[in-house]
């Protein structure tokens, strides 16, 4: 389990996070939801130990992880550029941090990752060969290899269009299903963060602005910003696609 | 930061170290000796230099001459920019423009001047050609056709980079807006390069006045202020104080000059997409171009005609026959090619040290967590080096290292040219880094690399062309200059410009211009090496 106890982190005496208190449970998807500028980013590079807090505490499995240096916390995260290295081919990426640890992974396993995520016929091509679903598949490919205890992406969805992006959040909600892996995931997009999750984490003004899962949000709003700036955009989307689906249903009664 | 990031504050510590006695030490040294006087420290000696009537006037050529070839140059590069940029000619016309008109920063600027010589004097190559003798060399205008020259291919690529951003697409927005050519040439074209003129005139202008090649050759009887400060320093009767003065006012222009490319900066436009639209057709223009273009080069190429011909023939300009006997004699001579031998181990060395020196710089700037003002010391440190001028850093390693074990090492000479050309390549450096991935050390840290081992397996292989690019610009600079190392190279570390230097004191001019093919053709091979990879790098990427 995941504790965070009364975090905060300001820059340049401007409060960007003020006492976050949260649990995520083992094997959770947790999506960080809210407008940019709302400290989501800083949020998730608490966690993984990129950015020191001011005060309070990060507990790990009942360990404090507060003061412990990033490579030490057995975090790892994809960045929202992936972060791949272009000098290298897609199976030196996947396979980088093995040169470093090898024990970490067998090759069998390395291989389990690489079908799961249908990257075989990838494996020789250069970076910039691949398109950017390809690349995100590689960019979590490579930082399951490690293991991690706790797995960050950072707008893992927002590079991608359309049908891929549905790909992607399939292959997200797989991999921290058959691993039991914690996953937080950070997005600017209600609709992304509340079919992907099983809790949403609404961040506003640097606080958190309701915690739950998404049936609870969409049910129960707890305040004023949830519902204008959350629900409200979801139910446009929702009549939009409606009315498109009514128009279709109804030219189809009219044919008929 | 929980990141300790101890490497790169151990390099940041060396950096800062190296440009400490380098740079600070011996410039405030200098600083210190110009206030030294017979009757002890004070404005002496600055009194006695600027109501001595030689410096004033000095001073004044200086300016004039410096003036009129920065506007000559920023002109001429403007046309040729033009032609390249804004007319339909032949593609392959204007890469041939483009390659020539850099041509000559591959030689040394002391050689500028003994090929005019060679060109215009009375037994010149073009004066035979022409039957008469075009103007007077010596002076004025032997130093303003020298600076053109010097300058022409600097102001070219400043102008050509920034024409190259101008968006097209606005000549024909003002086009359907009405205006008249005139108006569209100064709304679309004019108007957006200003600053950039303005900047070329700035650099060319610093170049000039603080250039001691080109008046060592041709200067005459037409005294500036870099003829009276190697006189005042290595001339007849040295007076090291005075000097010192000197070199501090040589200091003020240079100053004021960066400091105005500094403002300028602020009027660079930015347009937010180029887009190429087709130019419209007009013989005439292009035209008109062509043929100047052509005559700029060719005059250009005619001067520099001479350091073919002269070494190649028995005896000019009295026996005309092809012989390779001066080119033999100077291999043969182990005093002239051992010295060539020499200076390219030594070049080979500075371009070396100077990568390193350079990409530590940048990596601390552009890659790390370091505290925005330690990164801002390292920037101005590069803006310092672009202020002083080659001379002065020259003079100030003097006084600081002489009766050191430093003095007459090839190291000094090393480090004062990594130090003297630091500027741009760091910012070549710094921009490329800071265009690489802002995350990859902390995935790779992730992965559980060191930061060093992140540097080599990731970062450096990513940054292979721009350290090509420093590699060969550290080269070819530390070979054609002479304005710093003139003042620190001794006997036992001789590089070529200074050989030229000596040689031209003998008068042995075949000599002087062999050495000159010898270094045209070094740089030649080894930017044509380095461009061929960075090409064919390029091409495997894209």
């Amino acid at each position: 389990m995941l504790e965070l106890k009364h975090v905060k982190k300001s820059y340049d005496n401007v409060t960007i996070l003020e006492d976050i208190n949260l649990q995520i449970k083992d094997g959770e998807i947790v999506s960080i939801l809210g407008p940019s500028g709302c400290g989501k980013t800083t949020l998730l590079n608490l966690v993984l130990g990129l950015t020191p807090a001011d005060s309070g505490q990060i507990i790990f499995d009942g360990k404090d992880m507060t003061n412990v240096p990033m490579e030490e916390r057995g975090f790892n995260i994809v960045f929202q550029d992936y972060a791949l290295f272009p000098n290298l081919n897609v199976y030196k990426n996947i396979t980088y941090g093995l040169k470093n640890k090898p024990e970490i992974s067998t090759k069998e396993e390395v291989d389990e990752f690489i079908e799961l995520l249908g990257l075989k016929e990838h494996l020789n091509k250069k970076i910039e060969q691949l398109s950017g679903g390809q690349k995100q598949r590689v960019a979590l490919a490579r930082t399951m290899v490690m293991k991690p205890k706790i797995l960050l992406l950072d707008e893992p969805l927002s590079a991608l269009d359309g049908v891929i992006k549905e790909s992607i959040k399939q292959k997200i909600k797989e991999i921290a299903r058959d691993f039991h892996l914690t996953t937080i995931i950070v997005t600017h997009d209600p609709e992304e963060a509340l079919t992907l999750s099983d809790k949403v984490l609404i961040v506003n003004k640097g606080g958190i602005s309701q915690y739950g899962a998404p049936q609870e949000i969409i049910t129960a709003p707890q305040n004023n910003f949830l519902k204008e700036f959350i629900l409200n955009q979801l139910e446009i989307k929702r009549n939009n696609i409606f009315a498109l689906f009514q128009q279709d249903i109804t030219r189809k009664v009219q044919a008929v | 930061m929980i990141r300790k990031e101890r490497e790169i504050k151990v390099i940041y510590v060396l950096v800062l170290a190296i440009f400490a006695v380098f740079l600070a030490v011996p410039i405030v040294r200098l600083l210190m000796e110009s206030f030294i006087g017979e009757a002890g420290a004070g404005i002496e000696n600055y009194v006695n230099v600027l109501t001595g009537k030689g410096f004033m006037k000095a001073l004044g050529n200086s300016v004039t001459v410096s003036v009129s070839s920065a506007l000559i140059s920023t002109l001429l590069a403007f046309f040729m920019t033009y032609s390249i940029q804004y007319t339909n000619l032949n593609k392959k016309f204007k890469t041939v423009i483009q390659t020539l008109a850099v041509l000559p920063m591959l030689l040394p600027t002391i050689t500028y001047g003994f090929a005019i010589i060679y060109s215009f004097g009375k037994q010149g190559l073009l004066t035979k050609l022409f039957g008469t003798q075009l103007f007077e060399i010596y002076g004025f205008n032997g130093l303003m056709f020298g600076y053109v020259i010097y300058t022409l291919p600097i102001s070219f690529m400043l102008i050509l980079n920034t024409m190259g951003f101008i968006d097209k697409k606005f000549m024909v927005v003002s086009r359907v807006m009405g205006d008249s050519p005139v108006q569209t040439f100064w709304q679309t074209i004019i108007r957006p390069l200003l600053g950039t003129l303005a900047a070329s005139f700035v650099q060319c202008f610093f170049l000039c006045f603080t250039d001691y090649g080109i008046p060592a050759s041709v200067g005459g009887e037409y005294d500036v202020v870099a003829t009276v400060l190697y006189n005042e320093m290595l001339g007849s009767i040295p007076n090291f104080n005075r000097g010192a003065v000197v070199a501090m006012m040589m200091l003020i222009p240079s100053v004021i000059s960066i400091a105005l490319l500094k403002y300028l900066e602020r009027y660079n436009m930015r347009y937010n997409r180029i887009s190429q639209i087709e130019l419209k057709k007009n013989p005439v223009r292009d035209g008109v171009c062509a043929v100047g273009s052509s005559l700029i080069l060719l005059s250009v190429l005619a001067i520099f005609a001479v350091i073919f011909v002269v070494p190649l023939v028995q005896e000019w300009p009295y026996q005309v026959n092809f012989t390779l006997e001066h080119v033999q004699a100077v291999l043969n001579d182990q005093s002239l090619f051992g010295v060539y031998q020499n200076s390219i181990f030594f070049f080979f060395c500075t371009a070396l040290i100077g990568l390193l020196v350079t990409y530590g710089a940048a990596l601390a700037t552009a890659r790390s967590g370091l505290n925005g003002k330690l990164k801002g010391v390292i920037d101005a440190i590069a803006l310092v080096t672009n202020t002083i001028p080659g001379m002065v850093i020259g003079i100030a390693f003097m006084f600081i290292f002489s009766g050191t074990a430093l003095q007459n090492t090839f190291f000094l000479i090393i480090l004062c040219n990594v130090v003297h050309f630091f500027s741009t390549p760091y910012l070549m450096m710094r921009n490329s880094l800071s265009k690489l991935n802002s995350s990859w050390e902390t995935t790779a840290s992730l992965m559980g690399d060191t930061w060093i081992k992140t540097i080599v397996r990731i970062v450096t292989p990513n940054m292979t062309s721009t350290l090509l690019e420093v590699f060969s610009y550290y080269f070819v600079n530390a070979m054609v200059t002479v304005s710093a190392v003139i003042f620190i190279a001794g006997a036992r570390t001789m590089v070529i410009t200074t050989k030229i230097k000596e040689l031209q004191y003998y008068t042995k001019f075949n000599e002087v211009f062999v050495l000159s093919l010898f270094i045209l053709g070094t740089n030649l091979i080894v930017k044509g090496i380095l461009g061929y990879v960075i090409k064919r790098k390029e091409k495997k990427e894209n």
